[in-house]
């Protein structure tokens, strides 16, 4: 086995193609998730996130460029040891319909030789604490998702591969997911997250690259991006119920000054966009 | 290549629990007792129906079991879990077949003390059932691969059941239908040459024939069966 201590970039894909038939789902891909980080790869459906998810998870090979993951080539993964530092959940990802909660996570304690002890903690993680003794298929379709998101935990892993993982969840639940998805990456699991939840990805990724029609279309951290769209305007809006708009120049100070004076002032505000916002000013497509 | 132990059972304990509450699949694994059942209340049972009941068994329960196994798998898509666990191909495989072969074993061993057959003195046909055994769950194994769903596997066991489950008691009607005497080389008549030969106490020299057939179909089938595997574990 290769060593791979003190390797930066947990992943590293450069021009990274795929072609199905006629179809190319990939063009020239390229970018780095650095050990630590929690990287977002957004897009609406079929722009290619979850073949990205499983070429750099040894399930497809692509038809170019290279892609490394613990800085080996993906081909190289497939081995137990590699195996042991990486978890994934996918949309399709599935369950024993006919064993237990319990059943389906004992069967991966033992895969990933972990105490039986990490299956309550996984569960206490997706707040299904509870519910073990329950057979799978009598399980709500977020219920699913949460198992799944526990069984991938059980090992601790070091890089997570999440392809959606809160699109089943209601809002409580997905809160409770995140903070548990910002705890884990705070002990230092690296995550690589698709997703077309922009709130999501601003809540939890500290890079994110836009992906359209298997184009990464614009990757940086959510603060930057949100500075550099930002409209340089200051909203204001009064009590009478009016709202103005002046530039976020020094120009405006005096204006604002004498509203203030006045106590003419409701709130005021700065235009800032959100991720959605500005996907849609860079690949003209709604993320659906 | 690395092959644990412990992810092999959590295989086996988890196929043998999953298994148990699946009635479909179960009950279908016990039809060769059935029909042991039926042939025990016959009277005198000839060599042929007994080989009959056993190829049954292996072609019933080794190979629909183990497609039915593999085929759910791919179904409810758990595969892809176990592919990306560190479990390696062998270990998922073993485990599976070590199932299909434990309950194939049971199956066959309760028919033959119901028809009252005994495996006393017979060697030579118990290696043969142990290579064919090896034959009938990578046919299994291949058939899960190639199929879609449980329902799909039940419609494409059809004509496994009545080339290798039923040759023994299609070869009768070979006179009628010429075509038929391709079921000659089957591993069911092959195993009925074995019991004939070792009966007569014929030596190695003139068993080594039906070995080499069924031995052949085992060879071709393992080529079959990982060549497919190989193809389908990437998408």
């Amino acid at each position: 086995m290769q060593e791979v201590f003190g390797v930066e970039n947990m992943i590293e894909v450069k021009s990274l193609e795929k072609i199905f038939g006629d179809k190319q789902a990939l063009h020239d891909v390229s970018f780095q998730v650095k050990k630590g980080e929690t990287f977002g790869f957004l897009g609406p459906s079929g722009s290619g996130k979850t073949t990205t998810i499983k070429i750099l998870t040894g399930q497809m090979r692509q038809s170019a460029g290279t892609a490394n993951v613990f800085g080996v080539p993906v081909s190289k993964l497939n081995t137990p040891e590699y195996r042991k530092r990486f978890g994934v959940v996918t949309d399709n990802s599935g369950l024993y319909a006919r064993l237990t909660i319990y059943d389906n996570l004992k069967l991966y304690t033992d895969l990933y030789d972990v105490s039986l002890q990490r299956i309550d903690e996984a569960l206490e993680a997706v707040n299904l604490g509870s519910e073990k003794k329950t057979q799978v298929s009598k399980l709500s379709k977020g219920m699913t998702q949460r198992v799944l998101l526990a069984r991938t935990l059980l090992h601790n892993p070091e890089l997570l591969f999440l392809d959606e993982p809160t699109s089943a969840l209601d809002p409580a639940n997905s809160k409770h997911i995140h903070n548990g998805l910002k705890e884990l990456n705070r002990q230092g699991t690296t995550i690589f997250l698709t997703t077309h939840d922009m709130e999501e990805a601003d809540h939890l990724c500290s890079q994110v690259a836009f992906l359209n029609k298997g184009v990464v279309q614009l990757l940086d951290e959510p603060k930057q991006l949100k500075k550099q769209y930002r409209e340089e305007i200051i909203g204001i809006e009064l009590k009478d119920g009016r709202e103005l708009e002046l530039p976020l120049k020094a120009s405006s100070a005096e204006e604002i000054q004498q509203y203030i004076s006045r106590e003419m002032v409701e709130r005021i505000y700065t235009k800032e966009p959100t991720l959605g916002d500005i996907f849609v000013e860079v690949t003209g497509r709604e993320l659906v | 290549m690395t092959f644990s132990v412990k992810r092999f059972m959590a295989i086996f304990q988890k196929d043998l629990k999953d298994l148990y509450r699946n009635m479909y699949v179960s009950s279908t694994a016990l039809m060769p007792i059935v029909f042991a059942v039926i042939y025990s209340r016959v009277g005198e049972v000839p060599l042929a129906m007994y080989l009959f009941v056993i190829t049954l068994s292996l072609a019933l329960v080794g190979t629909f079991l183990q497609c039915a196994i593999i085929a759910e798998e791919k179904e409810k898509n758990t595969l892809r879990g176990l592919m990306l666990s560190p479990a390696t191909l062998t270990e998922i495989l073993a485990g599976k077949s070590a199932v299909t072969i434990v309950i194939t074993v049971i199956v066959t061993a309760v028919s033959m003390l119901i028809m009252g057959f005994s495996f006393a003195g017979s060697g030579w046909l118990i290696a043969g059932i142990v290579l064919s055994l090896i034959f009938f769950i990578a046919l299994g194994t291949w058939m899960g691969l190639i199929t879609r769903s449980v329902m799909e596997a039940s419609v494409y066991i059809l004509p496994v059941m009545f080339i290798f489950g039923m040759a023994n008691m299609f070869i009768g009607l070979v006179d009628q239908f010429s075509f038929l005497q391709v079921l000659e080389y089957t591993p069911g008549i092959q195993l009925e040459e074995i019991a004939k030969l070792g009966d007569a106490g014929a030596g190695f020299d003139e068993l080594w024939k039906p070995f080499a057939i069924i031995g052949a179909w085992v060879a071709a089938m393992l080529v079959l069966a990982s060549v497919t595997f190989k193809k389908r574990m990437m998408d």
